[in-house]
């Protein structure tokens, strides 16, 4: 009783002169289903916007930086057929698998090309001693510790990660290289195993392997999983658990 | 509230007297999670505006840190230009060097990442340093650390040259110093009156070899050699007794009793590796019912009588007493003197004398280099006598014995300049300036001198007082050689091209002698090849062959045959007067003689003894201060030889009554930004006659107060911790089942003897229990007999997990970062002076029911399928519930981007102002800093938690090459930093389900127990109880000598204090 009399007294009181009172003009009515919308617009978008937008498809995917000497993978491992170990020797010893020192450029190109003017940054290292300084294409988190050597000495091909290699003329980053990316191997590593001696071998189809051939199979999975499953207790890679535990790749 | 006081008069072991003391204060004190911790210091105003101001910038950072979301700055790959033969790169390499320290060299191990040294260790062959032969070696403390010393980017980059006119000196270059000297010097061939050099000790037989031509050059020219540090009272003792210099070497491994009369053979002896690893020997047999004893009787509180088994606590008056009791005791002819000892004394003696005799020559007595003359002479002829010698006492001939003492050398030297007798000094490294005895005067005498030049690692307090500042290439830098205690002869092998472009003694030597071989390898070769090497044309394949495992095999010295006289011993030194008290110098655990002073990792461990960090401190008993009323805190003042110093007191059980300990090495004023205004400095008040100890020493107090950090009440169990385990374990007063120990004849009795207080552990489980189908399970051991508390693991695990350094002030917070702890435990009455010291390693103990697992919400940390406990730092979110709900307290958060920080400025507004440095700006780490890091383990970031991951990179690292090359892993091929640098292998990490490994072994050891086993966390590491090898018949209550010392005053007259040693 007291309260309403309370508010009625306040109602009544005379505006004073310098705080007339506001009304909201008609199209306000509108703005609160305007910002709902807005709010829960934001909540689908920003969201989706990150999770696509930044997302390790989205960024890492297709990176390919320019190089200082414009080296292409296609000419020296697609049509020359170099191996992928005489230029990174460490690959089968270290966890990095290094870039060639100058000094394999110049195995052959003290005489071959060797007045191109493209070459000419190889050519200056060489004499003045500096290393030649190449873009990193291939990226991991500082917390993440690959190791190529325990990949290349258990089957896992250079083009399971890297791709076709010998199709580039400018190397770029196939796979995301995230995390999820890399667990759906370490999960099911059968699908990407192959025999020790093809893991250089870019143009490897299951469908190659002599157990394949014997029945006859075809189909590209069908043969991955018949000869991923047989080379994974060959190679005695460990199980899921073990696999995916934290410490294989984090230090 | 009754049963709390009960608890206040029966802790049995406890850490510090604040614990001890269990005041309202102090329980608060423990209740707190950061005690030093002041927030309004962060947020001035808590007021509405201030809190607003900080959630803004909170926010704004919050965008910033959304760049995070794109692709990472472009990196670049710089191969080769042409490879070293055989180099892989991305593979770390090791190379055997050895470095000097106080003219001892030591073996070590570098590890080599890329062309970049980042991890020193023991080198397992070196005969100094290996721990297990041919597989493990341990370097200490220092000679760890002394890799940072290498990336300091204050270490001096310049020459600087300097005039009386202009104090800090105009930079200069090589060039301009090689010109002047060419002309200074060239003026001085075949003269050189006038001419002095000072050197730091040394055994190098390069520099031994360049100073020999350099004196061919200058034959006027006068060499004097100066360590602040030094041992000549055993050396002016093999001179006296066998008139000729020699050294003694003892084989600790074979002795079975040792007698030391403040000789800290464990903990500041040069050989003291060796010596740590020999005894733990000795120690180990414990298991199969024999055990080493050693006896000690000292004057400062030491590593060595932590582990002794029967320790008397004196003043340094009584050391030289007690040499002649136990020389007269054992028959050595012409020494009386058992007449002036007080009973405590009188049992130590008749029981060290009885058993060196029954030893049949299995015994060592050693003198420590405080020591008066006469006390090191008596020691020379008691092992003779006990047959000793030949058999666990070696003779050899000092390698660098011809030479006047240091203490002599410096006050002849600083006398001349004074004189105006030199007019060129050339300084090889040290620090007179700051570390000459007092009476020497010697900055002002250098003030005389024409010109001087000192060759030294920073710019220093000598430096800024020469003509020339010449930097000196660190030892991981420069091409050197030395010899070990043993005088076993190996060849200092740089790593890395001088970072500042220093040069190494030798070099500057044949700059100055105008040598025609000037480079540092050439130096060395030739030396070699004259003096080692003689075969001639096979010398490069046998040269090769030393750099290869570090050593010239065979090379210690042989054993040389002399019978000690004792003649002419000087009159039994007199007791302090009454009322008055001895101050002892001490080396120091920190920073040696004061040239660590620049070096976090040094500063930041933890004294063995007062657990203090970033300081020295005047160490005194707690019946001097109980007598005094003075507090750990207190400056007081230390008068005599009519000079003062003030010192913060530190008051240390278990220090002898009427003995103030400090430690030399602090009070620098040009160490560098890390180094500078700490602590006390010692030098000023020391003089040449007696370099270690000064007599008749009044202590006052000044009424200031000075804030020391001490680590000795961190990670403790607080009070509802306590009331928690009583319910658990029952009983009261359990403390001791954190550590635990019996006495040897008790475990050759009962092998459960350590362990009869516990009740057993619940096993109840509240998750159903982890199952591993996976090859390994990793554990650990860890052994409470042999442990030290030497902190070499403790600046392995820094180095090797790329440990950031906190400061003094967030050490005060209790936010240091190691991942291992030496938990030191005193057990007995607190102003007993023979009390008990147990050290404890704590580390994270991978708990199969981990109670930090259970609480993260992030999964952050969590078990993998070996057992170990992981840290995923790139999950965590910085709740710190873990480290909360750790019951052993080994997990630390990163609350700052401290690699990002300096050491010494860390208070004020520090984090809304620094904000993910590391992250945002990559150069935030010094560049040099930065290469020390271990490229294996990932450099934790702000806001993360981070723990011991029992070196999972070293497993992994060893797993992926065993399993490359199609094999298994072998028991002893994964080795944790930690277990490397022990020097008594007291941690040792294995496969528990390889059943032979020595982990199994270890942990099925009757000692074995699991550390709050009670909780049930089912911890992987075990630690191993502790042995005493003590006579219990024997035992006096440590109660009564307590209650002895009560009646007296400090050093009140001859005899002094009947001291009792505690047998049990």
């Amino acid at each position: 009783m007291s309260e309403s009399a309370d508010a009625a007294a306040a109602a009544s009181t005379p505006p004073t002169a310098s705080a007339k009172r506001f009304i909201f003009p008609r199209w306000a009515n509108y703005a609160l289903p305007a910002i709902a919308v807005g709010v829960l617009g934001g909540l689908v978008y920003v969201p989706v916007a990150i999770g696509l937008g930044f997302s390790p498809k989205a960024l890492a995917v297709g990176y390919a930086p320019q190089q200082p000497v414009p080296y292409s993978h296609a000419l020296h491992a697609g049509k020359l057929g170099i191996d992928c170990r005489y230029c990174h020797t460490t690959v089968e010893k270290a966890p990095f698998a290094a870039l060639p020192p100058t000094q394999i450029c110049m195995n052959c190109h003290t005489a071959i090309h060797n007045t191109s003017p493209r070459l000419e940054p190889i050519r200056q290292s060489w004499a003045t001693g500096k290393p030649m300084e190449w873009v990193k294409v291939h990226d991991l988190p500082d917390y993440v510790y690959f190791n190529h050597s325990a990949h290349v000495n258990h089957g896992v091909g250079c083009a399971s990660c890297h791709g076709r290699i010998d199709h580039m003329d400018v190397v770029e980053q196939v796979a995301p290289l995230s995390m999820g990316w890399c667990l759906d191997c370490h999960r099911a590593p059968e699908n990407n195993l192959r025999p020790k001696d093809q893991v250089t071998n870019l143009a490897w189809r299951p469908t190659d392997h002599p157990l394949a051939k014997e029945r006859n199979i075809t189909d590209v999975a069908k043969a991955q999983e018949l000869v991923g499953n047989e080379l994974k207790k060959q190679y005695g890679i460990r199980d899921q658990a073990y696999m995916t535990s934290c410490f294989t790749c984090h230090r | 509230m009754s049963q709390v006081d009960h608890h206040q008069s029966g802790i049995s072991y406890w850490r510090g007297l604040e614990q001890l003391s269990d005041t309202p204060q102090v329980r608060e004190l423990l209740a707190q999670e950061f005690p030093g911790y002041d927030p309004t210091s962060v947020v001035a105003d808590p007021g509405r505006r201030q809190f607003l101001k900080i959630m803004g910038a909170s926010m704004a950072l919050a965008g910033l840190t959304l760049t995070g979301c794109r692709r990472w700055p472009q990196e670049h790959l710089a191969p080769y230009s042409a490879n070293p033969s055989g180099h892989v790169p991305g593979f770390p390499e090791q190379y055997a060097t050895a470095w000097e320290l106080g003219g001892v060299a030591h073996g070590l191990l570098v590890t080599s990442y890329d062309g970049r040294p980042i991890k020193i260790e023991g080198n397992p062959s070196h005969p100094s340093s290996w721990t297990i032969k041919g597989k493990q070696g341990s370097a200490d403390a220092f000679a760890q650390a002394s890799i940072l010393e290498m990336y300091d980017p204050e270490r001096s980059r310049l020459v600087i040259e300097r005039t009386a006119a202009d104090k800090r000196g105009k930079n200069s270059d090589w060039e301009k110093f090689d010109e002047f000297a060419t002309v200074h010097f060239g003026r001085m061939k075949g003269q050189g009156g006038g001419f002095a050099i000072l050197s730091e000790a040394t055994s190098s037989p390069s520099v031994l070899d360049m100073r020999k031509r350099l004196l061919a050059v200058f034959p006027q020219a006068k060499w004097y050699e100066y360590e602040p540090l030094t041992r000549d009272a055993e050396l002016e003792a093999s001179r006296q007794a066998f008139g000729k210099a020699l050294r003694p070497v003892y084989g600790l491994d074979k002795a079975k009793v040792i007698v030391s009369l403040d000789a800290d053979l464990l903990g500041t002896h040069p050989n003291h590796v060796r010596y740590a690893a020999d005894w733990s020997e000795g120690r180990r047999s414990g298991d199969r019912g024999e055990m080493n004893r050693v006896y000690c009787a000292e004057t400062c509180f030491s590593i060595t009588g932590t582990v002794a088994d029967v320790r008397l606590a004196v003043d340094p008056a009584r050391i030289d007493m007690l040499a002649r009791a136990l020389a007269s005791k054992l028959g050595v002819a012409g020494v009386s003197g058992q007449e002036n000892l007080s009973a405590g004394e009188q049992k130590f003696i008749e029981a060290a004398a009885g058993e060196l005799n029954a030893s049949g020559g299995s015994g060592v007595v050693a003198v420590g280099h405080a020591a008066p003359v006469a006390a090191h002479v008596l020691a020379f002829a008691i092992n003779q006598q006990i047959g000793a010698v030949g058999k666990t006492v070696t003779l050899i001939d000092d390698p660098a014995g011809d030479r006047p003492t240091h203490v002599a050398a410096i006050t002849g030297l600083a006398k001349d300049m004074a004189g105006g007798k030199i007019n060129t000094l050339l300084i090889l490294g040290g620090n007179p300036a700051y570390d000459a005895p007092l009476d020497a005067d010697f900055a002002n005498a250098l003030g005389k001198v024409a010109v001087s030049i000192h060759l030294a690692t920073y710019d220093d307090e000598t430096s800024r007082l020469c003509k020339w500042h010449l930097p000196r290439a660190h030892y991981l830098e420069a091409w050197g050689d030395g010899r070990s205690w043993d005088g076993t002869a190996g060849v200092v092998q740089p790593l890395i091209e001088p970072l500042f472009g220093g040069k190494s003694a030798i070099e500057v030597l044949a700059m100055l002698s105008a040598d025609k071989v000037t480079a540092g390898d050439q130096i060395v070769r030739r030396t070699w090849r004259e003096q080692f090497i003689k075969g001639g044309g096979n010398f490069e394949r046998q040269y090769r062959k030393v750099l290869e495992v570090g050593f010239l095999e065979g090379s210690q010295s042989k054993p040389v045959q002399a019978q000690p006289k004792v003649a002419n011993l000087p009159p039994a030194e007199a007791a302090a007067p009454a009322g008055t008290f001895f101050l002892k110098f001490e080396p120091d655990a920190h920073v040696y003689d004061g040239r660590f002073a620049n070096n976090g990792w040094l500063q930041e461990t933890h004294e063995p003894l007062s657990k203090l960090v970033w300081d020295n401190a005047a160490v005194m008993s707690v019946k001097d201060a109980n007598t005094l009323g003075i507090e750990t805190g207190d400056v007081i003042k230390l008068e005599g030889n009519n000079r003062w110093i003030e010192a913060a007191a530190y008051v240390l059980p278990g220090q002898p009554v009427g003995v103030i300990g400090l430690s030399l090495g602090y009070g620098r004023t040009a160490a560098g930004p890390v180094g500078d205004k700490l602590g006390f400095n010692g030098y000023t008040m020391r003089t040449s006659d007696r370099p270690w100890i000064v007599g008749g020493v009044k202590v006052s107090k000044t009424g200031q107060d000075y804030r020391l950090v001490t680590a000795s009440l961190h990670h403790l169990i607080d009070r509802i911790g306590m009331n928690g385990r009583e319910q658990r374990v029952g009983g009261k007063n359990q403390t001791g089942v954190i550590v635990r120990e019996a006495s040897l004849s008790e475990f050759k009795k009962d092998p459960s003897a350590p362990h009869e207080k516990t009740q057993g552990r619940s096993s109840l489980q509240l998750f159903d229990p982890l199952r591993y189908n996976g090859p390994h399970a990793w554990g650990m051991a860890v052994d409470l007999n042999t442990c030290i508390g030497c902190n070499a693991c403790v600046v392995a695990c820094q180095a090797e997990n790329n440990i950031p350094v906190v400061g003094k002030d967030q050490a005060f917070n209790h936010r240091e970062m190691h991942w291992i702890r030496i938990d030191r435990y005193f057990k007995g009455a607190s102003d007993d002076p023979q009390i008990d010291v147990i050290h404890q390693p704590m580390l994270c103990v991978h708990c199969e029911n981990a109670p930090c697992e259970q609480v993260c919400p992030v999964a952050a940390t969590m078990h993998d399928t070996e057992g170990l406990n992981v840290m995923v730092y790139n999950r965590c979110i910085g709740t710190r519930y873990c480290s909360n709900n750790c019951p052993y307290k080994v997990r630390r958060f990163n609350y700052f981007d401290w690699h990002a920080k300096p050491p010494r400025k860390s208070t004020g507004v520090l984090w809304p102002g620094m904000p993910d440095s590391q992250q945002l700006d990559p150069k935030s780490i010094d560049p040099i800093r930065r290469m020390q890091f271990n490229p294996e383990v990932t450099v934790r970031m702000r806001g993360v938690m981070e723990k011991c991951t029992y070196c999972t990179q070293r497993i992994q690292r060893t797993k992926i090459a065993r399993r490359n090359a199609g094999e298994d892993v072998r028991d002893g091929d994964i080795i944790t930093a930690c277990q490397q640098a022990c020097p008594t292998q007291a941690i040792v990490f294995g496969d528990l389900r390889d059943r032979s490994s020595r982990v199994v072994a270890l942990q099925n050891n009757p000692r074995s127990y699991d550390v709050l086993g009670e909780l049930n966390t089912r911890p992987r590491t075990r630690h191993l109880a502790k042995l005493r090898n003590r006579d219990e018949a024997q035992s006096a209550p440590s109660g009564q000598a307590a209650a002895e010392h009560h009646a007296q005053g400090p050093s009140s007259s001859s005899p002094s204090p009947s001291q009792s040693p505690t047998l049990g």
